[in-house]
């Protein structure tokens, strides 16, 4: 044991000896303690709730699973992933995924923006207004997709259609056709979660400091310019918050296209979430399955990476 | 405030108790007064399982409804505590595999799709029945009389010869069509699938509201895959060629293609995410002249509520396919008993299935039933030739009867589905592939291709 080492063991010793000495260190380790104990139920809870099933499920993407064909199952190592980057229906629904959450979030934020500074400029009626627009968020998306499958959409009897066939455009299919049940999806989403966009942006308009606009006036900046210049670069952390938030929500929602579309007509709408559940709860594939929502997370957590890395390089 | 004066609140109680009390006596009366005594006559020991619990999961139907208000009589019969469970059919396969797999005995037993069977047995997941039907102590062959259970059904519910689930209820697919609209242009009700076609042209009229025919069009190995398949087999399609699982293939591109010539030409656009209530409700509205569905809907295009076409309704068998056959389904709800319970409470299940099963409660769940839903899916041979069972039958139109019993005695087809336990996923490919075809996202030939690809893998093994 050399010199330096002994010293260390020394002064350890002596740090132990007045730390046993010393009765606030007693407290503050006893209360430690207590935190500990009050913490661990909600600890445990959580972990057994999600931090188990996460791993649970990284697991069994590694066995092959099939409850059809229980006779083989047994350790698959990397199969379900190689089956799964040779599988043309993973990209599809990948594809569908990226589609749906890009048009839904850029929609929300633009129609979010644009209602924001048009209400932030009423002077009656913003109280109002808001309550109106918060009312699609507080409703299930399951209830939201059935209003619109069979109250608004239903061809001949559905109000959308109406109002279609009144504008001259004709009576069309609006869940039947791939394209326009793709289009269809996308507005339900961007119906049901604008006002979250809308109501954060407002928000944040309001805290903005009126002295810039003053100065902005005085030296004769057009509305446009004032927006462009002012508005846009102060709002700009809460658009990326906003365009964080709803891209992640966006990349894993189910509840509505299920209740809607269910991934048709064919795979129209097949998000990858939903051929997640489709490959686990109806083909009960459950090692393919979650190989599939590992790699959803995969591609949730890369793509809110970016967005973060984003807000913070500039 | 006098003595004699009644009080607001003794006014209101003495109400309550002159409105409660009939209803109070007559729920009494009827659970005292249940003639147990057609059930006793079983020489079994009914209360052999006495203090068992048991749930039962079935679906929010007319037909288990009416079992669920017996369940009374049950209890008093077994000492058995019985308690329902209503799962919309949509959730209810997935919910019994979830409480199966994990052998959570949650569903002592539940309303089973026949499709299951194999895959149940092949992870032992539920019992096989025979042992219970040869055991003298659980059963009185003499008086349950298996055999007087539609055979069809049986053996859809058999897996390697052996029982699985005892079929409850039943249903086949069959015509039905609008009489006065066929007379008025001098049709008849189609014998092969061309006629079918034609009948649908001619009376297809959009602009008044009425369109020639409709099929289930929503995705689903209970919804489009139902009548798909028994198109598939009419135009001589095999599920399994040589041993092998084959989806597409010529005979199955020609029965695609006639599906969704007939969706697209002659149904209402709606209904590509129809389901069967659908198009039984826009029948009985007098929007489609024809459709081929279970023969348990006239119940609905019968339903003197709601349906403007009553009396107006008949029956008739599938029309014949190109190979010369028609095929109907071989729809049955089963009762199979969960192997993850303990022994006793097999027991009191088998008790209950043999109770739900038996002449005496199918009798008394339909025509002797006091509400006004009656059951057309009788599970009894000897109940269809009951005089007063066909009665009520022959209410629902002309030729019904006789199109549902030839239907279930000549046109079903033991190889109508696939049956292997690989069928969960395999229904759901070949109804995305037939979706697929009919919205236009791919050509019939391209969905079937693509389907066979991504079956093959599964079925190693």
């Amino acid at each position: 044991m050399n010199k330096s080492a002994v010293a260390g063991v020394v002064a350890q010793g002596r740090r132990a000896l007045h730390r046993r000495a010393d009765p606030a260190r007693i407290m503050e380790g006893r209360e430690r303690r207590f935190a500990a104990a009050l913490l661990a139920p909600a600890f445990l809870a959580l972990m057994a709730t999600t931090t188990f099933p996460l791993l649970f499920l990284i697991w069994t993407s590694f066995y092959r699973m099939n409850l059809s064909m229980p006779f083989m199952d047994g350790f698959a190592g990397l199969d379900n992933y190689r089956e799964l980057l040779a599988d043309p229906r993973f990209w599809q629904s990948l594809g569908v995924s990226l589609v749906y959450t890009a048009s839904t979030v850029v929609l929300q934020v633009v129609i979010g923006l644009a209602l924001a500074v048009l209400v932030h400029g009423m002077r009656r009626g913003q109280g109002l207004f808001r309550m109106v627009a918060i009312l699609p968020v507080v409703l299930s998306p399951a209830v939201v997709g059935m209003v619109w499958r069979s109250f608004m959409l239903a061809p001949d009897f559905g109000v959308v259609d109406y109002l279609a066939v009144t504008a001259g455009l004709g009576s069309h299919n609006w869940l039947g056709d791939p394209t326009l049940a793709l289009v269809s999806v996308i507005v339900i989403h961007t119906w049901q979660w604008t006002p979250f966009a809308f109501m954060v942006l407002l928000a944040s308009l309001a805290a903005l400091p009126d002295d810039i606009y003053e100065a902005a006036r005085i030296d004769r900046a057009s509305a446009w310019q004032s927006f462009r210049r002012i508005t846009l670069p102060l709002l700009r952390p809460a658009i990326v918050m906003v365009i964080i938030m709803r891209t992640m929500v966006a990349l894993t929602a189910f509840a509505a296209i299920f209740t809607v579309t269910g991934g048709g007509p064919g795979t129209a709408t097949e998000i990858l979430n939903l051929y997640a559940y489709r490959k686990s709860f109806t083909e009960l594939s459950i090692g393919y399955g979650s190989a599939l929502a590992v790699a959803l997370l995969v591609f949730t957590l890369v793509v809110s990476g970016v967005l973060f890395a984003l807000r913070r390089a500039k | 405030m006098s003595p004699v004066t009644p009080s607001r609140r003794s006014v209101l109680q003495a109400g309550l108790a002159a409105v409660a009390a009939p209803a109070l006596i007559r729920s009494a009366f009827a659970q005292d007064a249940a003639d147990l005594g057609p059930y006793k006559s079983a020489k079994i020991d009914w209360r052999q399982a006495a203090g068992e619990s048991i749930t039962v999961a079935v679906i929010p139907a007319s037909y288990f409804d009416n079992l669920v208000t017996l369940a009374p009589q049950f209890e008093a019969l077994t000492g058995v505590n019985l308690r329902f469970e209503k799962i919309p059919p949509a959730q209810i396969r997935q919910k019994s595999v979830i409480d199966l797999t994990s052998k959570a005995g949650a569903y002592s037993t539940h309303a089973a799709d026949p499709m299951y069977y194999a895959l149940y047995a092949a992870n032992k997941w539920v019992e096989p029945l025979d042992g219970y039907l040869k055991d003298a102590s659980l059963t009185d062959a003499a008086w349950f009389q298996p055999d007087d259970i539609v055979p069809a059904w049986r053996s859809a519910n058999t897996i390697d010869g052996k029982l699985y689930g005892v079929p409850y209820d039943g249903e086949v697919t069959i015509q039905v069509y609008r009489k006065d609209l066929y007379e008025a242009k001098g049709l008849k009700a189609a014998d092969d699938l061309q006629a079918f076609v034609s009948n649908a042209a001619a009376l297809h009229d959009p602009n008044n509201r009425v369109w020639g025919a409709a099929l289930r069009g929503v995705a689903g190995a209970g919804q489009n895959v139902y009548i798909y398949s028994s198109i598939f087999r009419e135009f001589g399609g095999d599920w399994m060629k040589g041993g092998k699982l084959q989806v597409n293939g010529p005979e199955a591109e020609a029965a695609l293609n006639w599906y969704v010539d007939l969706m697209r030409k002659y149904a209402p656009q709606a209904a590509q995410n129809w389901n069967w209530p659908d198009i039984a409700d826009a029948f009985s509205q007098g929007t489609i002249a024809t459709y081929i569905d279970a023969h348990s809907s006239a119940s609905v295009v019968n339903n003197p509520e709601k349906s403007k076409v009553i009396g107006k309704v008949a029956y008739a068998r599938w029309p014949k396919g190109p190979s010369g056959k028609r095929t109907t389904s071989i729809w049955n709800w089963g009762f199979p008993i969960n192997a993850a319970l303990p022994e006793k409470r097999k027991k009191a299940t088998w008790l209950f299935i043999q109770w739900a099963a038996c002449a005496e409660t199918q009798a008394r769940t339909a025509h002797k039933f006091a509400g006004p839903a009656k059951r057309s899916g009788v599970n009894r041979v000897s109940l269809w030739k009951d005089s007063d069972y066909v009665k009520l039958m022959k209410g629902f139109g002309d030729n019904f009867v006789e199109a549902t019993l030839e239907s279930l005695q000549q046109d079903t087809d033991v190889d109508w589905r696939p049956r292997v336990p690989q069928w969960p996923a395999i229904g759901d490919t070949v109804a995305t592939a037939i979706q697929q075809a009919l919205a236009g996202q791919a050509t019939a030939k391209a969905a079937l291709d693509e389907a066979q690809r991504r079956l093959e893998p599964m079925m190693r093994g």
